[in-house]
């Protein structure tokens, strides 16, 4: 199968801050994968991972691994369906349009904060996710991370906390 | 009389339904479907379920018609939003456009374009449960 990647710039400012490197998995290679992925029947759908902590300049790429379904990746950001803004302000936004089984979608991250993203045919199944592009410190990023907006509940009880991801580095579903 | 008016009733209504479903026994059935991965970004056969059509207009409900991969109908699937299961919305008079059914399905979908919200699958099987497999993959 041929694959599709397309790919755009997020992040504004060019944060180019060097960085101690951490003992964090996440922050040894370029390119950070998160799987699209769901279940036989459909009925569970899920980023894996739900949470992660990268450095600026780091690459998410997100590849759908569910054979049955399409799935986006997809800001919050008023840009896309107004949807609230929960992501850096000076970045970029982002939406992958669907995908099929096995095309992949890639944004670099170059400025710190906390980006919320969803699925857009499965935002109220719960399928969310969320990345810290920065330090593994607290910033007070907590505050930062946009108001509630008309998210769905169950949307917003998958969020992993900002401080799962910065202790952890990765946050799977449980 | 009566009986005979009812007759001819049953008898008219059964060549109907067996020339309707006769229409969609293999795809691609008649207008108004159509092939649902041309209408949403879906792939054109889905585990479990097969190659979908549909007529646009009955959207999200259905009925969706689908197809084994040699063309063979296998179920009419309804899907229905679970916010529509409510004390204020009915789904009433739901046809089976493929004829009989053997068995019926019924399970949770998270959403998938066409149908981007939970909802409910309801599968009126016209294959025995074993011929399910025909569409696993």
């Amino acid at each position: 199968m041929t694959l599709t990647r397309r790919e755009i710039m997020g992040g504004g400012g060019g944060l180019a801050a060097a960085l101690s490197l951490s003992s964090l998995a996440v922050w040894g290679g370029e390119i950070v994968e998160i799987k699209m992925q769901g279940n036989e029947d459909g009925s569970h759908v899920w980023f894996d991972p739900i949470g992660i902590l990268i450095k600026p300049g780091q690459t998410i790429r997100w590849i759908n691994l569910n054979p049955g379904n399409s799935h986006t990746t997809t800001a919050y950001n008023p840009a896309n369906f107004e949807r609230p803004l929960r992501m850096p302000k000076a970045a970029k936004s982002w939406d992958s349009d669907y995908l099929l089984p096995n095309e992949s979608f890639s944004v670099t991250f170059t400025e710190q904060g906390v980006y919320d993203y969803f699925c857009i045919p499965h935002e109220h199944a719960g399928m969310v996710g969320r990345i810290i592009v920065g330090e593994p410190e607290m910033h007070g990023w907590t505050e930062l991370v946009g108001t509630n907006g008309d998210l769905p509940e169950v949307a917003l009880k998958a969020f992993p906390m900002v401080e799962d991801i910065l202790t952890k580095g990765i946050v799977r579903r449980t | 009389m009566k009986e005979l008016v009812l007759a001819v009733a049953l008898t008219t209504g059964s060549s109907l339904c067996a020339m309707a479903a006769d229409q969609v026994t293999k795809a691609p059935p008649a207008a108004p479907y159509e092939q649902v991965s041309k209408l949403v970004k879906l792939p054109d056969f889905l585990p479990g379920m097969g190659q979908l059509f549909v007529d646009p207009t009955t959207l999200p409900a259905g009925p969706f018609l689908a197809y084994d991969h040699d063309g063979k109908l296998v179920s009419t699937i309804y899907m229905l939003p679970t916010k529509d299961l409510n004390p204020d919305k009915r789904f009433d008079d739901l046809a089976s456009p493929g004829g009989n059914v053997d068995h019926v399905d019924v399970y949770y979908n998270a959403g998938h374009p066409g149908v981007e919200e939970p909802h409910v699958h309801v599968v009126l099987w016209h294959v025995a449960a074993p011929d399910e497999a025909r569409v696993a993959k």
